[in-house]
């Protein structure tokens, strides 16, 4: 899922400081999962600036709301009317999100609480971490089903680089080093033939490099 | 809302197994003081951080959890867990620069009253160092 986490809070206020009447709007997607912009962290950022506001003697009037997405048009349909009654909306979407209702609903005037960080997946409770780059160009075929363009510093193809000591990348002890996780794993499958195949050099244009990405399903298509 | 005491209002989330039998003997005794609005919960665990914000919005100066000691919780972990929301909330008020000593989490002894005593007293004496959050 797409991981964010909120901005600071004295960027958010700083950014909503002209706003007197402001939605600040969550969504059920991937913010929610990853604990950054759901029903509950609507509540508790809305909470939070009224009483910031209100510390600083420029009570703020807001109100909540969650959407089941922000990346779907059908659901901001309604926003297209309700969010011109706002000074601003601030999304608590990802970046997706917040672009989308710039683009779908122009007369709003959207601002972003989050940062939208990477794409990762739920170690415990409370703990994220990346595994995937969305580069367009998916090699964990060839990997063991572990990502060497997301999980190593250096997103190297073709083994690790001189820099990890006993398994642990060299930019954090707390880092694995995928590559000697890589290595491990094939060797421990004897599929190790896999390391002595001799990777090009990427392509990197799908992930992104190559401008804004778009996928188009002919048979869904309106 | 009362919010005319000198030193303002103090709200106290309790636990109904310990901290609040602790209030209610207190309070047959007279001996809770107005400024204190006690709100119990069948486990602190079951604070959320909306709700302790909540409180400092509806005109509370200070708010406290008063929950099982960590080894006598009912549930296990709950007062382990208010703990973590008490602190999540004390980071989100230094945020906003509002002293985060206005909310503090309290372990209480199932039968202790002393404990809501010191937690009350310590509460008021922080809150009466500070300028009011929220005007009478």
């Amino acid at each position: 899922m797409i991981i964010a986490d909120q901005k600071p809070m004295d960027e958010i206020l700083e950014m909503i400081s002209g706003i007197e009447k402001l939605l600040v709007l969550g969504c059920r997607g991937c913010v929610a999962v990853c604990s950054a912009g759901g029903d509950k962290e609507v509540g508790v950022l809305a909470s939070a600036l009224r009483l910031g506001r209100k510390k600083a003697g420029k009570p703020i009037e807001i109100d909540e709301a969650t959407y089941v997405r922000q990346c779907d048009p059908e659901y901001l349909e309604p926003l297209k009317k309700d969010g011109k009654k706002y000074d601003a909306v601030l999304s608590m979407a990802c970046g997706v999100g917040v672009n989308f209702i710039a683009d779908r609903c122009p007369d709003v005037n959207v601002l972003p609480a989050l940062n939208t960080s990477f794409y990762g997946a739920n170690l415990s409770s409370g703990e994220w971490a990346e595994m995937c780059a969305g580069c367009g160009a998916c090699v964990l075929h060839l990997t063991g089903g572990l990502c060497p363009v997301a999980r190593c510093a250096k997103s190297l193809s073709n083994g690790p680089c001189g820099g990890s000591v006993g398994g642990r990348c060299e930019i954090n002890k707390d880092v694995p080093c995928i590559w000697h996780q890589i290595c491990k794993k094939l060797t421990g499958r004897k599929q190790d033939q896999l390391l002595r195949e001799i990777v090009p050099i990427r392509d990197w244009r799908p992930s992104g490099h190559g401008g804004p990405r778009r996928r188009i399903r002919e048979d869904l298509l309106p | 809302m009362n919010n005319n005491h000198p030193t303002g209002r103090i709200v106290a989330f309790c636990c109904n197994y310990t901290a609040s039998v602790a209030t209610d003997t207190l309070r047959e005794a007279g001996l809770i003081p107005e400024s204190l609005d006690v709100k119990k919960l069948p486990c602190t665990g079951r604070i959320e951080v909306p709700a302790l914000l909540d409180a400092f919005e509806q005109g509370a100066e200070a708010v406290f959890v008063a929950g099982c000691r960590a080894d006598e919780c009912h549930n296990l972990s709950g007062s382990r867990r208010a703990e973590k929301r008490v602190g999540y909330t004390k980071k989100l008020l230094k945020e906003l620069d509002i002293d985060p000593g206005r909310i503090e989490m309290f372990f209480v002894h199932c039968g202790e009253t002393q404990p809501i005593v010191e937690a009350v007293r310590e509460m008021t004496t922080r809150i009466s160092k500070l300028e009011r959050l929220h005007s009478t």
